[in-house]
């Protein structure tokens, strides 16, 4: 019960913050810029992209972070983004601005391949 | 570690020259085959006539007297220089452990074979740092071929102005040593999505051309950094356009094919041809299949040296033989 409550709490000051940082920016910035572009998240991990295959929305920024003891690039086959070498921890992050289907893949680890459609 | 044991044993099982001559009776081919993989302790293979050996390092008489032959090399592999994860934390004191190895040897290697992955990261300090280390080795004649991580950023330029003066396209070169004609490939450039290791079809051109003045009863050496066979492809250990390389070998009588990049030693029979890994200097790498991904294998510190090494190659024409010898840092 205790910890129901807890996470109660902090769901509604999660709430509260998000409002009060939202009322903010509308306060201090053109409406035009209100909203922060959608972001997506893709783990390197163990060799393979997750999620391997991912739909955004054009605009998104798709953010790949290298988890792996070992460097990885992100490169798609048509070279439309290419990452400079991934050590540990490092990240790329390439906005989706054109509508199509990317396949990309790790070349140094070629076997290492995942997709991106932008709707 | 009972798996590894377990390999070890049948190894021997089905390789030992049980009456202790040098005659030709010693191997089972499937049996052999079965049992490719073993890390951890160092064997003794002598090639005979395309028919491969396996001894025992615990027998020194027998290593010496098939050591002894006409000329004797080193391959060392994979030395990572730059990493410096969990799964080793030194790579530059294993490496210099490799390089004691190599100078404690009773016969010193005429020359040395590095087999790619160099450096981790394709940096110049970490290329100079294993520059530095190998000074100390008993021979200065090193011949390098490049792991995908010596070519990170600038498809390998700097790696050739290191190591590959006076090779061709991405790197590739053949050399001779006492009648052995040696080979070193590039096969991690230009990787395609979904595949392996590629060679492409300008270096095939050219080893086509390079091997065909030999006469078939050349004893030929092919290293390159990625297995030129398929070892399991599902992790991309393997290349794609190795049988058309293999093709043009056919012919030879003796063919080693000396890879690195699985960090863990592997040897496989077909033919006149023996494939060879060499385990790393750096980290292992799981067994096949035997972790969700090829990542460093973590080890316990104590059991760390024992699953790193170098390999000991020897020819002796007489016999018309290649002997490889792995020998862990322990």
């Amino acid at each position: 019960m205790r910890s129901k409550k807890v996470r109660k709490n902090s769901w509604i000051f999660c709430v509260a913050a998000a409002i009060a940082l939202v009322s903010g920016a509308v306060l201090t910035v053109p409406t035009s810029m209100a909203a922060d572009p959608p972001t997506v998240n893709v783990k390197i991990d163990n060799f393979s992209f997750t999620p391997a295959t991912i739909t955004v929305k054009t605009g998104t920024q798709i953010t790949w972070t290298n988890a792996d003891d070992i460097p990885h690039t992100v490169v798609s086959d048509g070279q439309e983004f290419k990452s400079k070498v991934l050590d540990t921890n490092e990240t790329f992050t390439f906005t989706a601005s054109k509508p199509g289907t990317y396949s990309y893949f790790c070349s140094i680890h070629p076997k290492m391949t995942g997709k991106v459609v932008v709707e | 570690m009972p798996l590894q044991k377990k390999q070890d044993e049948s190894l021997f099982d089905h390789n030992v020259d049980r009456d202790g001559g040098h005659d030709d009776d010693g191997i089972d081919r499937r049996g052999f085959l079965k049992c490719m993989a073993w890390a951890g302790t160092g064997a003794l293979c002598v090639l005979e006539g395309g028919v491969l050996k396996s001894y025992g390092l615990d027998d020194p008489a027998r290593i010496a007297k098939a050591a002894r032959g006409e000329l004797s090399f080193v391959q060392i592999s994979d030395s990572h220089m730059g990493f410096n994860k969990p799964a080793n934390s030194d790579v530059v004191g294993t490496l210099k452990a490799a390089v004691g190895k190599i100078n404690a040897m009773p016969v010193p290697p005429a020359f040395m074979l590095h087999t790619g992955d160099i450096s981790h990261l394709s940096k110049a300090e970490e290329f100079d740092t294993v520059d530095q280390i190998l000074k100390s080795a008993p021979t200065k004649d090193v011949f390098f071929v490049p792991g995908e991580h010596d070519v990170l950023e600038d498809d390998g330029k700097q790696y050739r102005e290191r190591y590959g003066k006076n090779t061709k396209g991405d790197g590739w070169y053949s050399f001779d040593q006492k009648g052995v004609h040696l080979i070193g490939l590039v096969n991690v450039m230009n990787l395609k999505a979904g595949g392996m290791g590629s060679l492409g079809a300008a270096q095939l051109e050219w080893l086509e051309d390079d091997v065909r003045h030999l006469s078939k009863s050349t004893p030929v050496v092919v290293f390159a950094h990625m297995p030129l066979w398929n070892i399991y492809p599902e992790w991309g250990w393997g290349t794609d356009d190795s049988a058309q390389a293999l093709s043009y070998l056919k012919r030879f009588g003796s063919v080693t094919v000396l890879n690195g990049h699985i960090h863990q030693t592997m040897q496989k029979v077909e033919g006149n041809v023996t494939f060879h890994t060499a385990d790393s200097t750096a980290f292992p790498q799981p067994h096949p299949g035997a972790a969700p991904s090829p990542g460093p294998m973590k080890v316990p510190a104590e059991q760390l040296r024992s699953l790193l090494g170098v390999t000991n190659v020897n020819y002796v024409r007489k016999h018309h033989a290649l002997a490889l010898i792995d020998s862990t840092l322990e």
